[in-house]
C-alpha cells in the first residue's frame, strides 16, 4: 500500500529471520549447555557422602595389647600395606582416633582402662575385636581375662585367629568398611553419633 | 626463684605426678609407671604391671603336658620358641630322655632364627621410640621373611609350638632348608644397612650414650640378664656357660660392652643378630640325618605308616593322644638363653599326666625393678629410651 | 664345683642349721627351715668358694593334693656368675602362719618375686620394703596360685570333656 507498507513487510520479515536463527542457536545453545549440567553434576544423599568420607579415613587409635598387636603391626607395614585403605595413621590419643583395634587378652585388671579409652573417644567410632581372645576369652577360661570384649564395649566386627594373620585383619577392617556403606544415610549411622 | 651468691636464679622444686599410662605407644605393651618429676628430671618412677595377667599358671594346673606347651608360645610371644624350647628341656629331664641329634640341630635353627626376629622387633620398635621411623620399616621387611619360614615348616605364622616333648613337630624340607640358606645369604648386608642409619649417627649417639647407666655389681644384684648384663661387661651366656640342646658343637662369641648403657645394649643385640646367623650357618652345614623325635612311643607318636600293622604302635598313639605323657614325680629347672636373657621354667610334677606347678622365670620380670632404679635423675624423655633398651614383654611379665 | 663338692661342703660348713640335702637330676639341693634362711643365704653370698651372687628364681609352691607337712614351700635358685655353678633351696611354710624373712637386702632382685610371692600365695615376707598386691588389682580378694582357689572355668555350649572340667567350673565369674 506504498512505502510504509512495503518497509513494513520487510522489517517483518528481516525480524522473523533474526529470530529463526537466533531460535536455532538458542536450540543449540541450550542442548549444549543442558548437556554439560547432566555431565558434572551428581545427586546423593548427605548421608552417603559423609559414610564414603569416614570409611575411607577410619584413623585407629593404638590399642595393641598382647601378641595380635605384633600382626597388627605387621598390617601397618610395607608388606600389607593399609595405609591404601586409609588407615595411615594410627594416633596414639584416642581423642584423635575413630576405630579402636582392641588386639590382645583383656584382663580383668585391663577392662576399666578399655572403657575409659573407649569413653574417650569422639563419636562417631567403631570397634574391631581382633583375635580370639578379645573376641571370645580365646584358649584362656579362667579367672583372670575377660570372656570376650563385648562384655565391656559393643563390637562392630570381631575378627577370629591366634593371631589373625595381617590379612585377616585387613579384611576385617574392608568389612568394616562395607558395613559403613551400608549404614550410610540410614537411622543406623545417625544413632552413631548421640 | 631466689639468687645464689654468683647471681644466678636458682629454681624452686617444682614436683609433678605424671602417669604413663597402660595405653601408651612406646611402653612396649600395658605397663603403667608413675613419674615423680621436678620439672623435666625424674625424680623416681613406680612401675605398675598386671595389666596383661592370663592365669598361665594356674591354667597349667589344669592341662595336660603337650596341652601346655601352645600357651607357652603366648608367654614371651616375640620369640615363641624359647619359651616352647625351655619348657620342652625341663619335661625332658624330668622324663630323662635324650633327643636325637637331628632334632637338637633343628631346635637350634628355629629357636636362633626366632632370636633374630624378636631382636628386629626391637630394633624397630626401640628406633620408632626414639624417633627413627625408618628402621621400623626396613626390620619388619626381614622380619616378614623369617615368618614365612616359620610358616613353611609349621604352618604358623608366630606361634608354631614346633618343639614338643621328644623332639619337634615335623621334619623338615630340602626347600625349607634352601629358604633358610637364602636368608642367611642375603641377611647380612640388611645388618649393615641398619648400622648404616644409627651406629654412628649423631643424634642416636647424643640419645642413647652415657643414660641409663647400670654397672657390673648393681647389674649382677638387681638380677639382670642377657644383653642387659652383658653389656654392663659380665661375660655371662647360658649357651656357653650351660650349653643345652647341642650348642656346645658351634663356635660363636659373646659379645660384651663396658658402660652398660643404651647405647652397648644396643651394640651388644646388633652383634648377637651377626652371631646369630652365624649359629644357623654352622647348623644347617652340619645338620646330621636320622629321626626328628625320640624312639620312645611313650613319649612321642609313633610313625603313621606302622598304626596300619603294629598292635603297639595303636595302642601307645590312643594312650598319648588321649592321655598324655605321665611324668614321673620330682622337680626341677632348666634355664635356656632367650633373647631378652634366662627363661626357665621351673614344673612340679607329683606322677601324673597333668603337671603339679608350672613356674616362668621371666628376664622381664626381673628387670623392672632395676629399670625403674635406671630412670632416676634423667630426662623424661630418657625413659622412653631406657624402657626400649631393656626390652620388656609384658606378656612374660604378668604371665 | 660340681653338685656333690657343693652339698659336701654346705654339710661340713653349716650341717646343724639345714634340715637334709641331696642331688636331685644332678642340681645341688637343700631343705631349710624358715627361721634360718637368712643366715644360709647370707653364707652361702659371702662365702669365697660358693660366691653366689646372682639370684635367679623365687618360687612358690602348695602341696595340697599330695597331704603333705608343711604344706607350702618356697624354692630360691641360686647362681654364682665367677664359678658357674647353682643351687637350689626349698623352704618348707606352715599352713597357718606362712612367714619367711626377705632376702631382699642380700639381693635386690629379689623384690618382685617376694612381693608376687604375697600376691599369688598370700605369704607374709617379713622386713619387705613394699608388701603389696603386684598383679592381681588392688582390692582381689584371695590368693589365686593356693590349690583351693578354682580355676573359675566359664561353661562354654561345646567342650570334649566336660565332665573332667566339671570340677573346675565354679559359678560365673562376675564382670565388671
Amino acid at each position: 500500500m506504498g512505502l510504509i507498507d512495503q518497509a513494513y513487510d520487510l522489517v517483518e520479515t528481516e525480524v522473523n529471520n533474526v529470530k529463526e536463527n537466533v531460535k536455532d542457536v538458542l536450540d543449540q545453545a541450550d542442548y549444549d549447555f543442558s548437556g554439560a549440567i547432566y555431565d558434572s553434576i551428581l545427586t546423593t544423599k548427605v548421608g552417603k557422602v559423609i559414610g564414603w568420607a569416614q570409611k575411607n579415613a577410619l584413623w585407629p587409635a593404638t590399642f595393641g595389647l598382647a601378641c595380635c598387636a605384633i600382626e597388627m603391626m605387621a598390617m601397618a607395614n610395607s608388606r600389607w600395606d593399609a595405609a591404601r585403605f586409609g588407615a595411615e595413621v594410627f594416633r596414639a590419643s584416642p581423642r584423635q582416633a575413630d576405630l579402636m583395634i582392641v588386639s590382645g587378652r583383656v584382663s580383668q585388671k585391663m577392662a576399666p582402662v578399655l572403657k575409659i579409652i573407649f569413653d574417650q573417644m569422639p563419636e562417631p567410632k567403631w570397634v574391631i575385636s581382633m583375635g580370639a581372645c578379645a573376641s571370645c576369652g580365646g584358649i584362656f577360661n579362667n579367672y583372670a581375662i575377660v570372656q570376650g570384649v563385648d562384655r565391656v564395649v559393643p563390637v562392630d566386627v570381631y575378627v577370629p585367629g591366634c593371631p589373625p594373620g595381617p590379612e585377616a585383619l585387613l579384611y576385617g577392617i574392608i568389612k568394616l568398611q562395607e558395613k559403613i556403606m551400608n549404614e550410610a544415610g540410614t537411622k543406623q549411622a545417625a544413632k552413631r553419633v548421640a | 626463684m631466689t639468687v645464689t651468691e654468683q647471681g644466678l636464679l636458682e629454681r624452686e622444686k617444682d614436683s609433678m605426678t605424671l602417669n604413663m599410662g597402660p595405653q601408651h605407644p612406646s611402653t612396649h605393651g600395658v605397663f603403667r609407671v608413675v613419674l615423680e618429676m621436678d620439672g623435666e628430671l625424674v625424680d623416681s618412677a613406680e612401675p605398675h604391671i598386671g595389666f596383661l595377667h592370663t592365669g598361665i599358671e594356674k591354667t597349667s594346673e589344669a592341662k595336660r603336658y603337650v596341652h601346655v606347651i601352645p600357651m607357652t608360645d603366648r608367654l614371651d610371644y616375640l620369640s615363641p620358641l624359647g619359651n616352647n624350647l625351655a619348657f620342652c628341656l625341663t619335661v625332658e629331664k624330668l622324663l630323662q630322655t635324650d633327643v636325637p641329634e637331628r632334632a637338637k640341630f633343628l631346635r637350634v635353627i628355629m629357636c636362633e632364627l626366632a632370636r633374630i626376629a624378636s631382636h628386629l622387633v626391637w630394633l624397630a620398635t626401640h628406633a620408632l621410640d626414639i624417633g627413627a621411623m625408618t628402621v621400623f620399616l626396613y626390620c619388619w621387611r626381614e622380619r616378614e621373611m623369617i615368618l614365612d619360614l616359620n610358616e613353611e615348616i609349621s604352618g604358623v605364622r608366630m606361634m608354631t609350638s614346633y618343639i614338643r616333648l621328644g623332639g619337634v613337630a615335623q621334619d623338615s624340607t630340602p626347600g625349607w632348608l634352601q629358604s633358610v640358606r637364602n636368608f642367611i645369604e642375603y641377611f647380612p648386608a640388611k645388618i649393615d644397612e641398619y648400622e648404616r642409619l644409627l651406629t654412628h649417627n649423631p643424634i642416636w649417639l647424643d640419645r642413647t650414650q652415657n643414660i641409663g647407666v647400670m654397672s657390673r655389681e648393681e647389674a649382677i644384684n638387681w638380677s639382670m640378664s642377657g644383653p642387659v648384663l652383658r653389656a654392663s661387661g659380665v661375660n655371662w651366656d647360658l649357651r656357653k656357660q650351660r650349653p643345652y640342646s647341642g650348642y656346645e658343637n658351634f663356635e660363636f662369641e659373646v659379645p660384651t660392652g663396658k658402660n652398660g648403657d643404651i647405647y652397648d645394649r644396643y651394640l651388644v643385640r646388633v652383634a648377637e643378630l651377626r652371631q646369630s646367623r652365624e649359629i644357623v650357618k654352622q647348623a644347617l652345614k652340619k645338620l646330621p640325618t636320622g629321626p626328628y623325635k625320640v624312639d620312645d612311643n611313650k613319649i612321642s607318636l609313633p610313625n603313621r605308616k606302622t598304626l596300619k600293622s603294629s598292635m603297639e604302635a595303636l595302642i601307645h598313639h590312643f594312650k598319648l593322644v588321649s592321655e598324655g605323657v605321665s611324668v614321673p614325680k620330682g622337680e626341677t629347672y632348666v634355664p635356656v638363653e632367650g633373647p631378652r636373657g634366662e627363661v626357665g621354667f621351673y614344673i612340679i610334677s607329683d606322677g601324673s599326666n597333668v603337671p603339679s606347678r608350672v613356674k616362668l622365670r621371666a628376664p622381664s620380670f626381673m628387670a623392672i625393678p632395676g629399670m625403674c632404679k635406671m630412670m632416676e635423675g634423667c630426662f623424661i624423655a630418657d625413659v622412653v629410651g631406657i624402657i626400649g633398651s631393656i626390652d620388656i614383654v609384658m606378656g612374660e611379665v604378668d604371665r | 664345683m660340681t653338685s656333690e663338692e657343693i652339698v659336701k661342703k654346705v654339710k661340713i660348713d653349716q650341717g646343724e642349721a639345714i634340715h637334709s640335702s641331696e642331688v636331685n637330676l644332678g642340681d645341688s639341693v637343700l631343705f631349710v627351715g624358715a627361721e634360718r634362711i637368712h643366715d644360709i643365704a647370707e653364707y652361702l653370698k659371702n662365702d669365697p668358694d660358693l660366691n653366689f651372687d646372682y639370684l635367679s628364681n623365687i618360687t612358690g609352691a602348695d602341696y595340697l593334693n599330695e597331704e603333705r607337712e608343711p604344706r607350702f614351700e618356697v624354692v630360691y635358685e641360686l647362681h654364682s656368675i665367677e664359678k658357674n655353678h647353682s643351687i637350689r633351696i626349698r623352704v618348707g611354710l606352715d599352713e597357718e602362719d606362712p612367714t619367711i624373712p626377705t632376702v631382699s637386702d642380700l639381693w635386690k632382685g629379689a623384690h618382685y618375686p617376694e612381693r608376687e610371692l604375697f600376691d599369688m600365695f598370700g605369704f607374709n615376707v617379713e622386713g619387705h620394703s613394699n608388701l603389696s598386691r603386684l598383679i592381681m588389682p588392688e582390692d582381689w580378694e584371695g590368693n589365686p596360685l593356693r590349690k583351693d582357689y578354682p580355676l573359675t572355668i566359664e561353661d562354654v555350649t561345646f567342650s570334649h570333656n566336660r565332665e573332667f572340667k566339671q570340677d573346675l567350673v565354679k559359678s560365673k565369674p562376675p564382670t565388671r
